[in-house]
């Protein structure tokens, strides 16, 4: 069955050209033509029953705008939707609360906005209180609520809704880490439990983690639809193709030394590299001038942009000494300790502590999958198994010693 | 899951069925387990849009009662005075009206004080005037509302009507209270005020929805709108009677069916007349030529208001 139904859809934004308001009367008679952008261009796709679709893209690429037409926020130009089933769209949490009003009766005001009838508000209530953790502070007007208690309560009623699809609209990027856990416990809960679930997130992780599948969306334009680990992989090439040696080139002749390419192999591993494999990684430099105390960095990044490791010559010696000229770095790694995907690499020079050359998202490294790595590292290891009552009991659960 | 008949990807809806809502469900989404289907194709102005309207609106009457009760609760909070204040504005306007009209000039009240005389007239007019200053006001005072939420958007503007309207029940004691102290009379025809009141809040809901909708493209209409209702106050009989007015002028007066309301539901409470029932049928007229126009105006205007705002 199909829940959600998107055939050749279009949208068109005018661009007001002077500013915000409307052109003065005497002026829109000469002025007849004003900019256009469209936000959606022929986007055709399908969401079948149960299944969670995530949308990826740049900034501006249309996620958005889908989202919109689906909510009944705005109307396509051109095209049809066909929704089957009742849809909640979780946008951004707490928009619709008033500040005046308590806790309460803004569970009775967002949730009659999502659609809920006040009778089925007023039996959840205890539970969306329980769920928010707001507790006594429920009678306060929430203009006094902390930003956190703000979007928790915003959540926990847009987690009561009883919708057969859900929308998602970076709801995640709110909340601190516990809060951001729970919110995805109950999305996981209203995926097993049958429901239609179409995410937006720029949190790659998380929409690998939640989707079965994905779409990337580029300029409102459909360019690939598929499992989610291919289609993230294939987003981020195209921002690192769009973005990659951003410094500038006046800048780069200016520096004393910098990096002129960086090369990722696997000696003796005809399948690429690989978790738990050798990885050889050289980076190629150039120096005009002699540069004292060198370190060489290398780093590499997860796709939600934290630092995942790091190669680097630096010690507690100091760095190395760099003759003028050209030549290269080679950095060998026995048994690669990162799991399968797809890293963003940043390359750096410096020099006495100073940055001598910053190349950021100079490169990207893939990954394969290799041996066995559940969670973010593959840890190297032996195991032997014994069957001697060697432990005393409870001995297990003591580390270390 | 899915089904062979839509394996292929470029196959076009080619066949669609009109339930007898209105609503289209195409052939290929059967609803087989009750689930509604809702089909979204770019906005046309059609009357049809109006049926689906109300047929949303009914689906969201709890938003309409909680927000409409909160307009009444958030307005007096943190304020001393707090219900009163419904009360005070008529009755600090009547006292003005009535040092104006007494001691400087004055006007033909058919024997009623004074005082009586022009809070039967600002009660229906402020109920009016602060329905429709509101709700011009409205939409725009929250766009994250409309950029971030779907409900159906005429509920704001309605909400500030029913929240004057309440605010029209308490002055309405106030009134009761004054025609005790001045000895008027109060008759059965009375009664008649209340469908008098019903095709003001009808008339009010019309331009309220008209004007609120085209302030989110102009905001010239908010601005224009408190000077409007200024000019439109004198132009209706509040503060004098329309016996005061030469004949001739009578007519043009009863264009606007905010002075035959006004004028009528005066009578009926203070003077215990029964209302020209053929001025009565033209306001009735009036207001169901002007609510579906103004419904189906501000239907249209609101599937892009999100991209305008």
């Amino acid at each position: 069955m199909i829940d959600l139904n998107f055939e050749r859809v279009s949208k068109k934004y005018k661009l007001p050209t002077d500013g915000d308001r409307p052109k003065r009367w005497y002026t829109r008679a000469f002025a007849r033509r004003s900019g256009e952008m469209w936000a959606l261009r022929n986007v055709s796709f399908r969401v079948n029953q149960g299944e969670a679709l995530g949308i990826v893209g740049h900034n501006g690429a249309g996620k958005t705008t889908i989202m919109k037409i689906l909510s009944g926020i705005t109307t396509p130009t051109s095209g049809e939707i066909t929704i089957r089933g009742r849809l909640a769209a979780l946008v951004e949490v707490s928009s619709g609360f008033h500040p005046e009003l308590t806790g309460r009766e803004n569970i009775y005001l967002h949730g009659a906005m999502l659609g809920m009838r006040r009778s089925e508000i007023r039996k959840k209530l205890d539970s969306i209180i329980e769920f928010s953790g707001v507790g006594r502070y429920i009678e306060v007007p929430v203009k006094r609520y902390s930003s956190g208690m703000y979007v928790r309560l915003g959540f926990a009623i847009a987690a009561h809704l009883d919708p057969d699809i859900l929308l998602l609209d970076e709801v995640l990027a709110v909340g601190d880490a516990a809060f951001q856990a729970k919110c995805l416990e109950r999305i996981a809960e209203l995926r097993k439990s049958g429901r239609t679930i179409v995410f937006i997130s720029h949190d790659l992780a998380a929409v690998y983690r939640l989707c079965d599948r994905a779409i990337l969306l580029s300029h409102g334009c459909v360019l690939s639809d598929g499992a989610p680990r291919q289609v993230i992989d294939e987003y981020q090439q195209m921002s690192f193709a769009g973005q990659g040696d951003s410094t500038n080139e006046e800048k780069a002749r200016a520096t004393p030394a910098r990096c002129t390419g960086i090369e990722f192999s696997a000696p003796d591993s005809p399948l690429g590299i690989r978790t738990g494999y050798p990885l050889v990684a050289r980076l190629s430099y150039k120096a005009l001038e002699p540069i004292p105390d060198a370190v060489f960095r290398i780093s590499l990044y997860w796709p939600s942009g934290y630092l995942c490791a790091q190669l680097t010559t630096e010690s507690v010696n100091g760095g190395c000494q760099l003759e003028a000229g050209t030549g290269f770095v080679e950095f060998q790694c026995p048994d690669l300790p990162v799991v399968a995907g797809l890293y963003r690499v940043d390359l750096a020079i410096e020099s006495k502590g100073q940055e001598v050359d910053f190349r950021q998202r100079g490169a990207t490294l893939r990954v394969e999958p290799g041996k066995i790595a559940y969670g973010d590292f593959f840890i190297e290891n032996a195991w032997t198994l014994h069957h001697t009552p060697a432990l005393a009991d409870g001995a297990i659960l003591k580390s270390g010693k | 899951m899915s089904a062979p008949n839509i394996a292929a990807d470029n196959d076009v809806p080619d066949s669609s069925i009109k339930d007898s809502d209105g609503f289209e469900a195409a052939t290929r989404l059967t609803p087989a387990d009750g689930r509604p289907i809702k089909i979204i194709r770019p906005p046309s102005f059609s009357l049809s849009t109006i049926f689906i309207g109300l047929r949303t609106l009914v689906q969201y009457s709890d938003l309409l009662y909680t927000l409409s009760l909160f307009r009444l609760s958030v307005r007096y909070k943190q304020s001393a005075l707090g219900w009163t204040w419904a009360a005070l504005q008529p009755l600090a306007l009547m006292g003005i009206y009535t040092l104006i009209f007494t001691r400087i000039t004055s006007v033909a009240t058919s024997g009623v004080p004074y005082p009586v005389f022009v809070f039967s007239g600002l009660l229906p007019w402020i109920f009016f005037s602060t329905t429709i200053s509101n709700a011009v006001q409205g939409l725009v005072l929250y766009p994250n509302l409309l950029t971030k939420m779907y409900f159906p958007r005429e509920i704001i503007p309605l909400s500030y009507m029913i929240a004057s309207l309440t605010d029209f029940c308490i002055a309405s004691v106030i009134m009761g209270g004054l025609m005790v102290h001045y000895e008027v009379p109060l008759t059965w025809h009375v009664l008649y005020a209340i469908p008098i009141i019903v095709l003001m809040a009808g008339f009010a809901a019309a331009i309220a929805l008209f004007f609120s909708a085209l302030q989110v493209r102009f905001r010239d209409v908010g601005l224009a709108m408190p000077f409007l209702l200024q000019v439109w106050m004198f132009t209706v009989p509040v503060v004098y009677s329309l016996q005061s007015v030469p004949p001739r002028f009578r007519s043009l007066y009863l264009l606007d069916p905010i002075s035959g309301l006004i004028e009528g539901f005066r009578g009926a409470v203070i003077h215990s007349v029964t209302p020209d029932l053929r001025i009565m049928f033209l306001c009735a007229l009036m207001v169901l030529v002007s609510w579906p126009l103004a419904y189906a105006y501000f239907k249209s205007s609101e599937a892009t208001m999100a991209d305008v705002i």
